[in-house]
């Protein structure tokens, strides 16, 4: 029997997506039934740690912090993604360089992007407090204000997240027919016309596509919680991806952060779905 | 107002935005880069209080720099730009070849193993760090350079970018070259993957910063001292050495440019990679 040649280019990578991939996800969603006995064996525990978990007042309101700061980021981000596609979109002089700047914060880590923004916001060393005292604002508390702390994280996931979603918004607008704009124009309709009735209906897609992607990435949102915050002030930054890493490697609870990684590989999975679909219905 | 006024004003508006967008996103990077110029007692001297003094350093000097040399940060960035160049090479090769076999070649369950790899790609990493960490430790693989490199090898995405490149040439040209006599890893080899290029560059890019960026799973997989990455290692100055605060913006500075510079030099394959790839 001949072999397919599809199988010899596909094997490697379809063995590391299996081992490191799918092969996870098998062990997050075993290892959930599971717990450690006081003896440190491994015992079956059943449904108990998901019981256990979703009886958890302290979890339950990490789940609230984690989905409000997804309902206020995200369409954030998608919103502002879009206006700086659209401003960037035109070609003009210095455009390109402005492109590849609003870029710049991407392709920092999210750990710098943290460190950055911790020093900038920090209450009394922080430059951007000393900008505020002398516009008459007044200084603020940002990270360690129990108040501000959520709206500091959203500022930080968006100055970063604009540049990156900003690019998919692009390939969206550049599939746009100009013909339609030029049509449009001689019928003497405005910019908003324009904007609201063709610009906005074409990029249903684009748009859908990143409001998925962007909650995929921030349901899990973890490193500047680690770096500036630890889950504080007062709980207020108590995202779920810390609680998980704080309950498998602090508290060393590896059956309950297994099943807490499994609520939220279905959570994420399902929202996987939905995009699945977006990016299907377009070939 | 006439139409010409109106377009100068829309023109003007325009470049107002986006000139305080650049600001917001381009000062705070700067303003690291300067501090990290300074003597560590003057970092914070004139940050709490607004005047010229706060962007303009009283005398430029490169200490910080000589005190991160002389810390475990190079050791850190070799480490780190190992394991990049070795899941960049790896990874090119693999995935190029999984997504020219997705363009090209018709196979039982090709659909459904496309979607396993789209879903692979959205899925976040962080969703399966503590299973994979199970995994890698239930390997003896902790603390290694295969923790490291291995998991990120193979990528949904960069897959994704491959067969959106190979599903646009004409399949002729590769059925032309069979008909040569040419075996399929020569077509690939050959003629494929220098076809490409644009695509190789944005994934290898990618790729590169994905490492260089890397911070959740080299804190978990690779504790120790001599496999330390660069984010961990900055993450560390920041919560172990509270005083030196010299050294941390000269890390930060270096973590910065070494991500932006390469960027800067090919970002025009990396936009157009992902423009072209279909996302529309």
């Amino acid at each position: 029997m001949r072999i397919n040649p599809a199988y010899y280019f596909l094997a490697p990578a379809v063995l590391g997506l299996t081992v490191f991939k799918l092969i996870p996800i098998g062990i997050a969603v075993v290892g959930s039934f599971y717990g450690t006995s006081l003896m440190g064996e491994s015992v079956f525990r059943g449904i108990e740690n998901y019981r256990s978990i979703l009886s958890d007042p302290d979890l339950l309101s990490s789940l609230g912090i984690t989905l409000l700061f997804n309902l206020i980021a995200n369409p954030l981000q998608v919103v502002l993604s879009l206006a700086a596609a659209l401003l960037v979109f035109r070609p003009g002089p210095l455009i390109g360089l402005f492109r590849s700047v609003l870029f710049v914060p991407v392709t920092l880590s999210l750990v710098l992007t943290a460190l950055i923004w911790n020093l900038l916001f920090d209450p009394f060393l922080g430059p951007v407090n000393a900008i505020l005292e002398a516009v008459g604002v007044g200084r603020q508390g940002f990270f360690k204000d129990e108040a501000q702390a959520m709206g500091s994280m959203v500022w930080l996931a968006t100055w970063r997240g604009v540049g990156y979603w900003m690019l998919f918004m692009l390939a969206g607008l550049y599939a746009i027919p100009e013909s339609l704009h030029e049509a449009a124009k001689i019928d003497g309709a405005s910019w908003w016309q324009r904007f609201r009735h063709i610009t906005l209906p074409l990029m249903r897609r684009p748009i859908g596509f990143v409001l998925v992607a962007a909650t995929a990435i921030n349901m899990l949102f973890f490193a500047p919680v680690y770096v500036i915050t630890a889950g504080g002030p007062n709980g207020a930054t108590d995202f779920i991806m810390f609680r998980i890493y704080q309950t498998a490697f602090n508290y060393i609870d590896v059956g309950r952060a297994l099943a807490m990684s499994t609520v939220m590989l279905v959570v994420v999975l399902l929202v996987a779905l939905v995009e699945l679909r977006l990016l299907r219905s377009e070939d | 107002m006439n139409n010409r006024q109106k377009r100068a004003a829309a023109s003007f508006l325009r470049y107002a935005v986006l000139a305080l967008v650049a600001v917001v996103m381009i000062a705070p990077i700067v303003w690291i880069a300067i501090s990290s110029l300074r003597p560590p007692e003057e970092i914070f001297l004139y940050s709490p209080q607004l005047s010229w003094r706060t962007f303009v350093p009283e005398k430029i000097i490169w200490s910080n720099y000589e005190m991160l040399l002389a810390s475990d940060f190079p050791k850190a960035v070799l480490n780190t730009a190992f394991v990049a160049f070795v899941t960049v090479a790896l990874g090119i090769l693999i995935c190029s070849a999984a997504g020219f076999a997705f363009a090209v070649f018709d196979f039982p369950f090709k659909n459904a193993l496309f979607v396993v790899v789209i879903i692979t790609f959205i899925m976040p990493f962080e969703s399966i760090v503590v299973p994979l960490y199970i995994m890698v430790r239930g390997l003896n693989w902790n603390d290694t350079y295969f923790a490291l490199i291995m998991p990120e090898v193979a990528s949904g995405f960069i897959i994704f970018l491959f067969r959106q490149f190979f599903a646009k040439v004409s399949r002729e040209l590769f059925e032309a070259a069979r008909v040569d006599g040419a075996s399929w890893w020569r077509i690939y080899w050959d003629v494929a993957l220098p076809l490409s290029w644009p695509t190789v560059v944005a994934g290898a890019l990618m790729m590169f910063i994905h490492q260089w960026d890397a911070f959740f799973w080299p804190l978990v997989a690779a504790t120790s001292q001599d496999l330390t990455m660069v984010q961990v290692a900055i993450a560390r100055y920041l919560q172990f050495e509270q005083a030196d605060f010299g050294r941390l913006f000269a890390a930060m500075t270096v973590a910065s440019l070494l991500a932006i510079l390469p960027f800067m030099a090919l970002q025009r394959y990396y936009i157009r990679t992902i423009i072209d790839s279909g996302f529309k």
